[in-house]
């Protein structure tokens, strides 16, 4: 079992008036090699869902098993290193650095890998390719629009080969053919063994995968595996 | 990640935002520099008016003093100063006195100009700023054996001996026979007639074989520098006290003294320059605590921005120390330039204000307030520049990337 959560609780200001309950036990689990679409109105729990996931964020009460390990016992360094490795997010809104280039944001999990300067930049290149923004290599991200932006990103997410790959509406803010080709993208990665797990509020977006977890305040409401709609 | 990753990541985050990396430096190199210049254009100006009382005032200390049986305190006091070398360079009766002197047919009294003529020490020149320039000066063996010996200014031994060599030869002073055992410098040379030259000294003890009922009542003594002024000051003034009595005292019966020096002008003067310097050195925190205040409002502007900057560099797997090593790097480095660019550009201004505002004087600013300066616009730009660091970096990323 590659993902595995018990019990989780995201409650933020627990035991007031305004307590809300962002996770209100979820328990789920995915395997390696899966592409799963969480699905959920705004302000279901679903982000939420992803950050805990991805270890960018930690739940109140409840345990999550990453890889067999709990990551409640780990320390910043090995979260780090989870989140280097493992994980490669995708976001709506790209989040790049703005002061640096293409190539460098694609770089950065690579550095912080400490991967040689040489196999560096073969593995940013290729990703770059991969996603065709090589071209966009010396522009900042200022300088692109939201398709490359996000195409940008994704090779970002994927240079460092993680098996995991966490997309939180990867195409929110991306014209409908743009966003087509990131999602067709994603089934390409999964077909190659990755895991995919993909934030979505939009059901022809979720028709992309195989499995999907519709989240409602909160709790999971359905957990089902679909035809796929190949793009 | 390893520091020099560490590094090469702070420098292309300067080098990406080059209008805040120019505008913090600008707060510390304004700082920086204002504080230099001010301080050491200040510091050049005390400097330049002690000086100045130096050269009028030479350390040198005046005593007034006698006994009421008539008897001369000075051999005492001669022997006292002796024992003061820590502080005293030497000290000499000083006075002058009426004299005929004569050599072949110059005759002092028919002289446009009269030498005056001085009784002294052996250490007279020394208290007196002279330099022998030909044959000796006075020794204290001319002075302990009534040597009827003398030595003259360089205008008086011209007036008496045209240019031939003065030295060895006999003038008759008051008919009694008196060699010239040595000639001084020329001190004096814009004066050609009142001349400080135009003088012969004998030893104060051959004066009084001339019959001179001599004035020994003062006494000049010559200090090693301001400071010294002060302490033999008092130490001379106890000395006295013990053998003409308390001058304070009206029923004192035994004698009178009393001190004077032109230090003390100066010490009116000091007291005038750190009256300045605590002025101008209020300015200068001023200005530097206004540089800081440039410094923290650049830093903390750019928080949020870097907020989220940081958060996407712990959701792609940086750790914390990786986060603060880089922020710390980057902002000693924009500071560290700043720093340099502050210390070149303060030196400039400092030449410029020795030039401008003390009249030419090549002035280079102190090392102390420099060093001050850069260290503590160095340290504020660093704390501030690692403020976001150390705040963002202990968020969960997912808060830090919601930043906006």
């Amino acid at each position: 079992m590659l993902i595995d959560i018990q019990d989780v609780y995201k409650i933020y200001g627990e035991g007031t008036e305004a307590e809300v309950r962002a996770l209100d036990g979820v328990s789920l689990t995915i395997d390696r090699g899966e592409f799963v679409a969480v699905v959920g109105q705004s302000g279901s729990g679903k982000s939420t869902l992803m950050n805990i996931l991805g270890c960018l964020d930690v739940p109140t009460r409840g345990t999550y098993l990453i890889d067999g390990q709990d990551v409640d016992e780990l320390d910043d360094a090995q979260l780090s290193h989870i989140r280097n490795k493992q994980v490669g997010f995708i976001f709506q809104s790209y989040n790049l650095i703005q002061n640096l280039t293409a190539y460098e944001n694609v770089e950065l999990p690579l550095i912080y890998q400490n991967v040689s300067v040489f196999r560096r930049k073969e593995m940013v290149l290729e990703a770059m390719e991969r996603v065709g923004v090589a071209d966009r290599w010396k522009h900042h991200p200022s300088e692109m629009s939201g398709g490359q932006q996000q195409r940008v990103a994704i090779a970002r997410a994927i240079a460092a080969k993680p098996p995991i790959i966490m997309a939180d509406e990867p195409t929110g803010a991306l014209d409908s053919h743009t966003g087509k080709e990131v999602l067709h993208f994603l089934q390409e990665l999964n077909k190659e063994g990755s895991t995919i797990i993909l934030i979505t509020h939009d059901n022809s977006i979720a028709a992309t995968a195989r499995r999907v977890v519709r989240i409602s305040d909160g709790k999971i409401i359905e957990d089902k595996e679909q035809e796929v709609d190949w793009l | 990640m390893k520091l020099g990753q560490a590094m090469k990541m702070a420098f292309k985050s300067i080098s990406g935002s080059k209008v805040r990396s120019f505008l913090t430096m600008l707060g510390i190199i304004i700082g920086v520099a204002s504080v230099m210049a001010i301080v050491s254009v200040m510091m050049g100006m005390t400097k330049q008016s002690l000086s100045y009382y130096e050269k009028m005032g030479t350390n040198r200390l005046e005593v007034y003093a006698y006994l009421y049986n008539g008897n001369s305190v000075f051999d005492d006091l001669y022997d006292y100063c002796l024992h003061l070398d820590q502080y005293v360079l030497g000290a000499t009766p000083a006075g002058n006195m009426g004299a005929t002197v004569i050599y072949e047919d110059k005759n002092s009294d028919s002289m446009e100009y009269s030498p005056s003529l001085y009784f002294g020490s052996d250490q007279y020149s020394v208290v007196n700023n002279f330099q022998i320039e030909k044959g000796r000066d006075l020794s204290k063996i001319d002075v302990d054996n009534y040597s009827n010996v003398c030595v003259m200014g360089a205008r008086a031994a011209q007036n008496f001996f045209d240019f031939t060599d003065p030295v060895g030869k006999e003038v008759r002073v008051n008919g009694l026979p008196f060699t010239v055992i040595g000639v001084y410098k020329e001190k004096d040379a814009e004066n050609s007639g009142w001349s400080m030259d135009n003088m012969i000294l004998f030893p104060y003890t051959a004066a009084r074989n001339l019959g001179q009922n001599l004035d020994m009542s003062q006494v000049y003594v010559k200090c090693r520098d301001a400071n010294s002024v002060k302490q033999a000051k008092a130490m001379i003034e106890g000395f006295l006290t013990g053998i003409c009595g308390d001058p304070n005292d009206w029923q004192n019966q035994k004698g009178y003294f009393y001190t004077y020096s032109d230090n003390q002008w100066q010490e009116v003067q000091n007291e005038q320059a750190t009256m300045m310097s605590l002025v101008l050195g209020g300015i200068a925190g001023i200005s530097l605590l206004v540089g800081g205040i440039g410094i923290m409002n650049i830093m903390l502007v750019t928080v949020t921005e870097r907020t989220r900057e940081i958060g996407i560099r712990r959701a792609i797997g940086a750790q914390r120390k990786s986060i603060v090593a880089q922020f710390l790097i980057e902002a000693g480095t924009i500071c560290g330039i700043g720093g340099i660019f502050g210390v070149a550009l303060g030196t400039i201004l400092t030449l410029i204000g020795g030039k401008l505002l003390l009249g030419g004087m090549i002035l280079w600013p102190s090392m102390g307030i420099t060093l001050g300066a850069v260290l503590f616009s160095v340290l504020l730009g660093v704390i501030f520049g690692m403020y976001p660091a150390i705040k963002a970096s202990g968020l969960q990323p997912v808060v830090a990337l919601r930043a906006d």
